[in-house]
């Protein structure tokens, strides 16, 4: 017993004759130990972005511009005399009685992180309707085959279409929107300038 | 004629009997004003000293200061362990001076210097000078200080000439009285083959000086009472770099990441977003700075491992890298195969690293939200 008492006083006064003030500093020593303690706090995220399509010709997704993305169609006529200056055309079925397209390509991107489930959706709908009567928002989840392969977008949020189902997170897809031109006549005005916006939903379930 | 001194009893005092038979002539003196002419005397005796010019000095502790021991004129006093970093806390009466001073630090003392017997209106300056210096010489160095003490600037490397002192009180000098001065220890940063450590010694010579007939008094003060014990010392700070995360001082250290995510959305000031497979990475810049003295080696090695992980080390992970974008590695978990910063640091050395936290985008039942914490520990080795 006296025996391991020496030996502890022994390992003490050893240890002893290292002499740190802190741990980020000693003397009669050649290494030294501070730590650093990192603190976080992780929160489940949710994103979705659009983009440009990879599609040759297909209009331009741009940030901004009144909304957080904007496309632009330019000059579009009834009877699909002006050609689609990006994107795509279908001329009227039967002129001055059916409706013009203009459409394009572009790229919904939906990701979400530490989410408890990935099932999800992605979901549009006409937030702010085109103010002139002879125009309306189409959409597509496809490559359209015709202008009947572009359905009217619902204009308020319950009738929103559903454009994605469980979406892998951070995947490309590709959808289509355009613009569809009534050949409307009357006093009302159906030419000049106009917009739209459409609101995107992700919700992961 | 024998004289018999009569007794206020009435009784004669018979004459003493002996060798030395003779009656004392005690009449002769009056022995009653005999503390008087001594005191007469010493009076006389000191007034003659002051008139010739004999000064005296001192030396005493001083309030804060070390304690002196001996007497006049062979005192002790020492500064005990010192290093050139200034680690430690220094022994009971001294203090460290970073302040003013370049290549190491001052261990400092106040001691008092009395001088006395000096006439008016002589004066005397004091000066000092090694006159048995320490045998680490490059490395311990001794400094004298009268004013500003301080700040290193205001000290002065004692000279090792008895013939050409440093001055510590100069012209006009000083009257009669006590007087407070600093004793420095100058203990200089070096490694490589030049350091050294290990128990050393001097003796110091305080000498005051009458200005107008120039004698002198001197002291001497050993520096035994502790002995000087020069130690190695090392030390290893984090901070904060510029536009990087606060580096907090903590158990030692920390750092707060905030709210995180997979995506990288909204990062706290401070942090930058790094792409990366399964989610993202979290950067900030942030400053190591070794330093280290008394070595044989001029370099050393850092590491670091993860000491603590997270709880959950799925979703996070501690990553490393030299610049802000990268390549970012994880940091070792492993306590004996640390992740290697450098092996050829040199002390004082600022060092700009970046940590990383990745943040997994994972969904489903592993995924996780919540505060978390991990503790990384760097070590700092001169070999």
């Amino acid at each position: 017993m006296r025996k391991q008492l020496m030996i502890l006083a022994a390992v003490a006064l050893v240890f002893g004759a290292v002499n740190a003030s802190a741990a980020t500093q000693a003397t009669n020593t050649n290494t030294i130990s501070p730590t650093l303690k990192i603190n976080v706090t992780v929160q489940d995220a949710i994103q979705l972005t659009l983009s440009t399509s990879a599609i040759a010709g297909s209009c331009t997704v741009n940030a901004g511009g009144g909304a957080d993305y904007n496309v632009s169609f330019g000059t579009v006529d009834a009877l699909g005399i002006n050609p689609a200056t990006c994107g795509s055309l279908y001329a009227p079925t039967t002129p001055g009685v059916t409706n013009s397209a203009y459409y394009s390509a572009y790229v919904l991107t939906p990701v979400y992180t530490s989410q408890a489930v990935a099932t999800n959706t992605v979901k549009a709908y006409v937030s702010t309707n085109f103010a002139k009567a002879n125009l309306s928002v189409v959409y597509s989840t496809a490559a359209p085959a015709g202008i009947g392969s572009l359905s009217a977008m619902g204009t308020t949020p319950a009738t929103a279409n559903t454009l994605l189902t469980n979406a892998v997170s951070g995947t490309a897809q590709t959808q289509y929107v355009g613009v569809e031109v009534a050949p409307t006549n009357g006093s009302a005005t159906y030419t000049g300038a106009d917009s739209a916006i459409v609101t995107y939903t992700l919700t992961v379930i | 004629m024998k004289i018999v001194r009569q007794q206020t009893n009435g009784h004669p005092r018979l004459p003493q009997v002996g060798t030395n038979s003779r009656p004392r002539k005690a009449g002769l003196f009056p022995f009653r004003f005999l503390p008087a002419v001594l005191a007469l005397l010493i009076a006389a005796i000191i007034s003659s000293n002051a008139k010739a010019g004999v000064i005296t000095i001192a030396l005493s502790t001083a309030p804060g200061g070390v304690t002196v021991s001996g007497a006049q004129p062979t005192y002790s006093a020492g500064f005990g362990n010192v290093n050139s970093l200034g680690i430690g806390s220094p022994a009971a009466g001294v203090t460290i001076i970073t302040t003013g001073v370049a290549g190491g630090v001052i261990y400092s003392t106040n001691l008092n210097l009395t001088l006395s017997g000096e006439p008016t209106p002589h004066a005397a300056t004091f000066s000092v000078y090694m006159s048995s210096n320490f045998s680490k010489s490059a490395a311990l160095i001794a400094q004298s200080c009268y004013t500003g003490c301080g700040t290193g600037t205001s000290y002065s490397t004692i000279s090792l000439n008895s013939g050409a002192p440093t001055p510590i009180v100069p012209l006009p000098g000083v009257s009669d009285g006590t007087y407070t001065i600093s004793l420095g220890l100058l203990v200089a940063d070096a490694n490589g083959a030049g350091a050294t450590t290990g128990t050393d010694s001097a003796t110091v010579t305080f000498v005051a000086t009458d200005t107008s007939n120039g004698k002198t008094s001197s002291v001497t003060l050993n520096l035994n009472n502790p002995s000087e014990n020069l130690q190695t010392a090392v030390g290893l700070t984090l901070a904060s770099a510029a536009g990087g995360l606060s580096v907090a001082p903590g158990a030692d250290y920390s750092m707060d990441f905030g709210s995180v995510n997979g995506i990288g959305a909204s990062p706290a000031a401070g942090l930058t977003i790094v792409p990366a497979g399964g989610g993202v990475i979290y950067s900030t810049p942030y400053l190591l700075q070794p330093v280290f003295s008394g070595f044989a080696s001029t370099t050393a090695t850092l590491t670091v491992y993860v000491s603590m992980d997270f709880v959950h080390p799925a979703i996070l992970q501690l990553d490393d890298s030299a610049a802000a974008g990268g390549p970012y590695t994880a940091i070792s978990k492993l306590s004996g195969a640390q992740t290697s910063i450098t092996s050829t640091v040199v002390t004082n050395t600022i060092l700009t690293r970046y940590l990383g936290l990745f943040v997994s985008g994972v969904n489903g039942p592993s995924a996780f939200t919540g505060s978390d914490s991990a503790t990384l520990t760097y070590t700092l080795t001169v070999p």
